[in-house]
């Protein structure tokens, strides 16, 4: 898959690293519409994501000398946008959410492959989004990172401060909270074994 | 019938688990297990079902993720600019910090001073206080505290919206109980704070009572004969504790005297302080003179910054003492650690623990004192100023201190402001002025003076040559960082090129402050510069008759035809 601010602006990177100022416009005018993108869907109100943007492109002045040219800078960008709404999400009601639960033991439910097909056929992009809304923290930093801006495993693992082996197990878990928030009952993440 | 519409399969295939088949459409499966998924997804219709639907989701959940059906908010859109802009907010917040230092120093310093005056006999009608605090020179005076207050309070205010800005949007039930509780500290009178609260010439707790609670005392003298089960918080002149405190005491007075028992710690701000009671626990002071008196028993530790210590009672744990002199008769418990001029450990005293003296000479120590050890002495290093880490601190607060009095200047007269830099970049007459003002008006204050008829004249003279003797660099800061900066066209921008300009030449100074003969001579330009400066404009703006394109006065040049009096003076 393709994130979008994909083009690697390096003589803007090179400039701005430099602390030309309108260098650093140039990079936040093409780069924080996905930043934007990304901070609301992974926090749950558009004026986080306005503050959550403004505050990655702060940081992003600061951390900027920190950025290994030879890497993809979308890919640096993303993972401080990650690790600054995990950061802002576990502030604010890590108590609240299933992030303190122990994953290796928590069970997961098989889903039937018929109507989970039926289920995702039937849903739309709006449906989606409406439903990420109602997802704990931690799922929802999970699927963003990985289905938005297209993070690996081992960086889930980074973001998350979990294992890169339970990575998987927080996708999934994610993937059986949005099912539950999209079909509004427990009839497929109920739904036996195969 | 399609492979969605096939039945469920019985148990006895072995299926796919779903952690496998996201694992594998993940590509997050090693090569052995992937073939593995891969050969059985052939065979089994309900696990290639299950791939084909979690691949589904997969998609969904991108494509939902990517639509943008929202465009960039109109608030990011500005963030640049707003950046860019966010250097005016500072400028604010650094003027409501100088209004409340200033007011600070007014409310703590000045006001007892004029009261002390007025006790001492200069209130009323007399001639100093009616040429200083009544007269035209001070017209206005208290609606300019009224108008600190408020900027002091406003900027209170605002450092707790600031904070709490972001939790107030999102509606925050903690925050709005937070900045309610702000308010009401900020609008309640201090009377709501405490228990309980005296003010008055003379207040205190009388021998029969008990204060359930704390106690704030505000008073001349303030007297504590009763018990209070709280903290006592107390401001005064003179401060008797003669009774039963189960709390802590935390006391700003002139004098201080603990005859009674005090439950917990003591935190004071004296001038002279004596126990002769007991403490239960710790007492840390600031003061100039402290006795423990032979009767005074404290139960913790002592921590001191004085200058002179007479310690004759008991203490129960260590010392700490920043003192010029220190003399023992008493007991220690634990150890002595000691900073300052002398030590003298008399024959009655008793230490317990180790004993560490940093100090001009060794201690003296009578021979019938009981030391656990002997004393342990380093001779104090008087290294040069500049290769002491504290004196850098401090240069970098009063540079802080400075730029911010400058700030206050400039918003308050930037006008006048304008007119000193235009007139400090004339160069020559300002210095050839300053030369004269920084030795004439000193000389000429002090000849008013003799006269009796002239004191107050020579009084205002030089507070007017201190306030310019302390303005001066910032004058010269100003045009440095016009130099670097070029001419500020607005206040903002002149206020942007004093702060720079100011930390430059402070910079440079402290460098040249090390060599004494240019120190002192780069010091004295920038002084006469500056308050030259300061004159010619004052001189400009005290000649009303003066019209365009006429000559403004001995040591400025003719004006320019569209020069108005007071006017900014074009880039």
């Amino acid at each position: 898959m393709s994130a979008p601010g994909k083009t690697e602006a390096t003589q803007a990177i090179a400039r701005a690293r430099a602390g030309d100022a309108d260098a650093w416009g140039e990079l936040y005018r093409e780069f924080a519409p996905a930043i934007f993108r990304f901070c609301r869907r992974a926090l749950p109100t558009r004026e986080d994501a306005e503050d959550a943007t403004m505050d990655v492109f702060m940081k992003l002045k600061d951390k900027l000398v920190q950025y290994d040219q030879t890497r993809s800078f979308t890919a640096w960008l993303y993972k401080v946008a990650a690790n600054h709404c995990w950061d802002v999400l576990r502030r604010r009601k890590s108590r609240q959410d299933k992030e303190t639960e122990d994953l290796e033991n928590v069970p997961l439910e098989h889903p039937d492959p018929n109507q989970l097909d039926k289920l995702i056929e039937q849903r739309t992009s709006e449906d989606v989004r409406r439903a990420l809304d109602k997802l704990g923290g931690r799922a929802r930093m999970a699927l963003v990172m990985r289905y938005y801006s297209d993070m690996s495993y081992d960086e889930i693992a980074d973001a998350l401060g979990v294992r890169r082996a339970f990575v998987g197990v927080v996708l999934l878990r994610a993937r059986h909270e949005l099912r539950q928030a999209l079909g509004e009952s427990g009839a497929l993440a109920a739904g036996g074994a195969l | 019938m399609t492979e969605t519409d096939q039945p469920l399969p019985d148990d006895s295939m072995k299926h796919l688990d779903e952690m496998s088949c996201l694992l594998y459409i993940e590509r997050q499966l090693d090569r052995a297990r992937a073939q593995e998924v891969s050969a059985h997804t052939q065979e089994c219709a309900a696990c290639r079902t299950l791939l084909r639907a979690l691949e589904r989701e997969s998609r969904l959940l991108t494509r939902a993720m990517l639509e943008e059906e929202e465009a960039l908010p109109a608030r990011l859109a500005q963030f640049q600019e707003r950046a860019r802009r966010s250097m005016h907010w500072i400028w604010t917040v650094a003027f409501g910090l100088a209004a409340t230092g200033v007011y600070a120093l007014y409310a703590w310093y000045v006001e007892p001073l004029q009261r002390e005056l007025e006790k001492a006999g200069f209130g009323g009608s007399n001639l100093l206080s009616l040429l200083i605090f009544q007269g035209a020179f001070w017209k206005g005076w208290q609606p300019m505290i009224a108008l600190l207050e408020v900027l002091a309070l406003v900027t209170v205010a605002g450092f707790g919206l600031a904070f709490f800005r972001r939790r107030v949007r999102r509606g925050s039930v903690l925050a709005l109980v937070l900045a309610g509780f702000c308010a009401a500290l900020v609008l309640q009178p201090a009377s709501a704070l405490a228990s309980e609260t005296r003010k008055g010439e003379s207040v205190g707790v009388s021998r029969d009572e008990t204060i359930k609670g704390d106690i704030f005392l505000f008073g001349d003298r303030v007297r504590i004969d009763g018990t209070v089960d709280g903290d006592v918080f107390l401001c005064g002149h003179n401060a008797n504790v003669n009774g039963h405190v189960k709390g802590d005491i935390i006391a700003f007075a002139q004098i201080l005297d603990v005859n009674g028992d005090v439950d917990g710690n003591i935190r004071a701000f004296t001038n002279t302080m004596t126990i002769r009671g007991t403490v239960a626990k710790n007492v840390l002071t600031f003061d100039d003179l402290m006795n423990l008196e032979a009767a005074a028993n404290v139960g913790g530790s002592l921590t001191i910054f004085t200058e002179n210590l007479n310690l004759e009672g008991s203490l129960g744990r260590d010392i700490l003492i920043f003192a010029k002199h220190f003399t023992l008769s008493g007991k220690v418990g634990g150890g002595i650690r000691m900073k300052g001029d002398s030590l003298t450990i008399n024959s009655n005293a008793q230490v317990d623990g180790p004993i560490r003296f940093e100090g001009n000479r060794e201690a003296e120590v009578a021979t019938g004192a009981k030391l656990a050890s002997p004393v342990e002495f380093h001779k104090m290093e008087h290294r040069p100023r500049y290769m002491q880490g504290h004196y850098y601190v401090w240069r970098v607060i009063w540079t802080a201190a400075f730029v911010l009095f400058g700030v206050v200047l400039f918003l308050l007269m930037p006008k006048f402001a304008e007119e000193t830099i235009a007139a400090a970049e004339l160069y020559g007459a300002p210095i050839g002025l300053g030369v004269l003002v920084f030795f004439g008006v000193p000389l000429a204050a002090i000849i008013a003076c003799i006269t009796v008829v002239g004191i107050p004249l020579g009084i205002l003279a030089g507070g007017f040559w201190l306030l310019m003797l302390f303005t001066a660099e910032i004058v010269v800061g100003t045009v440095v960082g016009n130099w670097i900066l070029g001419k500020a066209h607005d206040t903002a921008g002149l206020i942007g090129r004093m702060a720079l300009g100011f930390v430059l030449v402070r910079l440079i100074y402290t460098g040249l402050e090390q060599v004494h003969v240019i120190g002192l001579l780069a010091g004295l330009g920038i002084l006469m510069w500056g308050m030259g400066a300061i004159s010619l404009a004052l001189y400009r703006r005290l000649q009303p008759t003066i019209a365009g394109g006429a000559p403004s006065g001995p040591y400025a040049p003719p004006l320019p035809p569209n020069t108005t009096v007071g006017g900014i003076q074009p880039a």
